[in-house]
């Protein structure tokens, strides 16, 4: 503990906290804006930091990361573009909240949802990091199979009306994850010859395509040339009603748990957290028909479930030098400059860094309360009312611009315009489109850890199925298929009998 | 009046700027990166264009292209125009090793070799109760059991992989390859014991071998390690033929100005050499190493002409 309070004095000064303070807005921004997101944003301005005091470098990492988290939701609920991968989920029930005119209800639940989230997250990686480290140890090739398989069996939430429809878009998914060099042979697939095909399609450029265009053209189609008036677009700061807050409470600490689970697992991000926490509150939920039509359950999960995963997704890295995600990499090696060498000595090297670096996480979770709220309300709400002839290109120079930046090539650009139509005619024939991001998220994660596994069990499919954790996984997956279909038969049941 | 002043002043500026060698360089440069960012290529390229920054007196713009083990990255780059605002700071895998076994669109001619900056082995590492301890051992170990050991490596024909094949064919070993994303990727399931055998960067299990939890019975260098004592380098193996190394280059594109190679191969050396440089590439494991323009073409083109033999006897 004295530790912590060591840091804290130091993180406590005028830079770091300003630091923090202005990470925390930046990011809000940067989540909020379609295109940008906050690995990019990181990588560019943390070179520029190596030179600074690294607690300032590091807060700013800290802020930018978890307000993006919560910024995403921002345009998932106002407009139905989710500003990360992460925020798809909090689109199911924040956009149908706004439709009914309870956006800053849903914006708030957002906004306490990720604070949650992001503190509950920050104490796990604080107090049980080299633990939980350990835990993720376990977790090999067949466990990342089955938790793949796992996400994959969530698909039933978000198949909407139409299950043929949803699981035909969770294959075209899985299809598109399979374009590019296969890491297990080495041969390139479904490139055509296309060197820029290579790495695959990039998730950010197909997502900002398939969610961002659809909604942009359904404004333009409604050619609105006057905006809404000050008075029109009601904002003012709704309290939560009596006993709202409780009820959220078994959804905070239900997403936390698999926001903190998920984040721990290399490789595992907060896109599967936000999905699989949304659909555990689903599953929870006595009328799991009321989400997907604007539940603030709904937003609460997903909210709190993708922000719970970042502090979790730096304990790998601390504690054990092994980086899950990008940004994770991105700080050890902002710590590799400043001299530290990554791995379980990091904390004895420099516990006033590293455990600085913690409480930022902390800190910039809490800042959430203070700032998101006001962000979303006071600035970017306000965006409503511009009129459809504004909004609309506004949206499209910021979306080219995002996607330019991620690879600096031309090409994206091709891959999202085409990625928005086939988005905008498919959501027209009804086909949802979050399965598709879900395929290409957990597609190519299935897929080579199951050839990982049975490469490393010399092609014994059983090796599955006997290990613990991957036999616990497995029975998960047939519960989370069987639940809510017993479930549904159970109040059939009743009806008939009533 | 104004606007004519103005407009002479921006002639003459043109004027001076079009032969441009004299004031080389002048705008900006970009630096492709043709890894994602926060890994070992990316940050060697980061710290290193923080002192050619203030060397050049310009800045440097850093543009990660990953993809593809750095295919994707080299093939954009070649497409720049050599007028020296267009670098390339990679590993010599995209060059040498990847193109084995991918049907990439460049090849060694595609770029003009500016410098090497430094390089390291790769080491082949065990739990520590693994019933070997040193190079030899081990290597009887793994020969008396063929098929029995799994190794990770850092992907498929990478030249991780590569590394310790020219070793295992060498000495006629079977031990099965398990390629995973990246170092880090390998060393969690290296720790957590779903493979038997860690392969890859030195400076990622370091740690591990500190605290003694792993030990490292070779580097797949012909000299020893100073960091990995335990190790044996391949010449006290009798391999000292087989070394693999991984190093780091900056390049141009095809055909940049002889003057311009030079003037950058002479600062990367001295950025290369300043004490605190040297200071961060021995945390990562890795020393400085300068090999300059037409020398280093010759090292790219003999290391291909080597790997090109193994991968062949591989069936990759």
């Amino acid at each position: 503990m004295d530790f912590y309070l060591n840091a804290l004095g130091s993180v406590l000064s005028a830079a770091p906290l300003l630091a923090m303070v202005g990470a925390t807005l930046l990011g809000v921004f940067i989540g909020a804006l379609p295109g940008l997101n906050p690995v990019m944003a990181i990588a560019l301005l943390l070179p520029l930091t190596y030179s600074m005091d690294p607690l300032v470098a590091l807060g700013m990492v800290a802020g930018i990361y978890n307000g993006s988290m919560y910024g995403g939701a921002i345009p998932a609920i106002l407009l139905r573009i989710p500003g990360t991968p992460a925020s798809i989920a909090t689109t199911f029930d924040g956009f149908p909240m706004a439709d009914k005119g309870e956006a800053a209800k849903a914006l708030k639940i957002a906004c306490w949802s990720s604070a949650v989230g992001g503190i509950a997250s920050a104490l796990a990686l604080m107090t049980m990091g080299p633990l939980l480290a350990r835990v993720t140890l376990f977790f090999g090739p067949a466990e990342y199979f089955w938790i793949a398989i796992f996400g994959m069996a969530s698909v039933g939430v978000m198949v909407g009306s139409d299950p043929v429809k949803g699981v035909m878009a969770a294959v075209l998914g899985l299809l598109i994850g399979t374009i590019g060099i296969d890491n297990l042979s080495g041969q390139a697939r479904f490139t055509f010859d296309q060197t820029w095909l290579l790495g695959g399609l990039d998730l950010i450029v197909v997502l900002v395509g398939l969610y961002a265009l659809p909604p942009v053209l359904q404004l333009a189609e409604k050619c609105d040339l006057k905006g809404l008036s000050a008075d029109q677009l009601k904002l003012t700061n709704v309290p939560f009603a009596p006993g709202e807050k409780r009820g959220l409470i078994p959804t905070w600490l239900r997403s936390s748990g698999i926001g903190i689970g998920v984040g721990i697992l290399p490789g595992a991000g907060g896109n599967i957290a936000a999905f699989l926490s949304y659909n555990a509150a689903r599953n929870a939920s006595d009328d799991p028909d009321s989400f997907g039509r604007g539940n603030p359950q709904g937003v609460a999960a997903a909210e709190c479930g993708n922000n719970a995963d970042n502090a979790a997704s730096m304990i790998p890295a601390l504690s054990l030098g092994i980086p899950g995600n990008v940004v994770a990499a991105l700080v050890l090696s902002a710590l590799t400059i400043h001299g530290l060498q990554p791995g379980p000595q990091l904390f004895h090297q420099n516990p006033v860094l590293v455990g600085g670096f913690m409480m930022e996480m902390l800190i910039t979770s809490i800042l959430i309360f203070a700032l998101g709220g006001a962000v979303a309300t006071r600035v970017f709400a306000q965006f409503q009312r511009l009129p459809g002839v504004l909004l609309v290109p506004s949206i499209l120079i910021l979306m080219c611009v995002g996607v330019y930046v991620i690879n600096g090539r031309p090409v994206d650009l091709w891959v999202m315009l085409a990625a928005g139509i086939a988005g905008y005619f498919l959501e027209k024939v009804n086909v949802p489109l979050a399965p598709i991001i879900l395929g290409m998220i957990l597609g190519p994660m299935a897929e080579q850890s199951v050839r990982r596994a049975l490469l490393i069990s010399r092609g014994d499919a059983t090796e599955l199925l006997t290990r613990p954790i991957s036999a616990l996984l497995a029975v998960m997956t047939i519960l989370v298929i069987v639940w809510p279909v017993a479930k549904a038969m159970r109040r059939r049941k009743r009806q008939r009998q009533s | 009046m104004t606007f004519r002043t103005t407009f002479i002043g921006l002639t003459m500026a043109a004027a001076i700027a079009s032969p441009a060698l004299a004031e080389y360089p002048e705008r900006t440069i970009e630096l492709t990166i043709p890894a994602g960012a926060g890994g070992g290529t990316d940050t060697s390229a980061r710290k290193l264009a923080i002192l050619l920054e203030e060397m050049l007196g310009t800045s440097i713009a850093i543009l990660n292209v990953g993809g593809g083990g750095g295919s994707v990255g080299a093939s954009q780059f070649m497409q720049a125009k050599p007028d020296g605002y267009s670098l390339f700071a990679t590993w010599n895998s995209p060059l040498t090793t990847v193109p084995q076994v991918q049907n990439v669109a460049y090849s060694l001619d595609s770029f003009t070799p500016i410098a090497s900056t430094s390089e390291t082995a790769y080491t082949l590492c065990v739990k520590a109760d693994f019933p070997a301890t040193t190079g030899e051992e081990f290597l009887a170990e793994l020969e008396a059991n063929p098929g029995k050991y799994t190794y990770g490596n850092d992907g498929i024909g990478g030249t991780m992989q590569l590394a310790a094949e020219r070793i295992f064919q060498a000495r006629g070993i079977d031990a099965v390859a398990i390629p995973f994303g990246g170092a880090g990727e390998t060393l969690q399931n290296f720790l957590g014991g779903h493979v038997d055998i860690y392969g890859g960067s030195i400076s990622t299990v370091l740690p591990y071998v500190e605290n003694g939890e792993a030990k490292c019975p070779l580097v797949t260098s012909a000299a020893d390690v100073p960091a990995l004592p335990g190790a044996a380098g391949l010449e006290s193996l009798g391999l000292g033929d087989k070394e693999t190394l991984l190093w780091r280059a900056i390049l141009g594109p095809k055909g940049l100005d002889p003057e311009i190679v030079t003037m950058l191969a002479d600062t990367i050396e001295k950025a290369v050499n300043e004490p605190s440089y040297v200071e961060f590439l021995k945390t990562k494991g890795e020393v400085p190493n300068v090999v300059k323009g037409d020398a280093l073409g010759e090292r790219l083109q003999s290391e291909y002409d080597g790997l090109a033999e193994v991968s062949k006897a591989l069936g990759l």
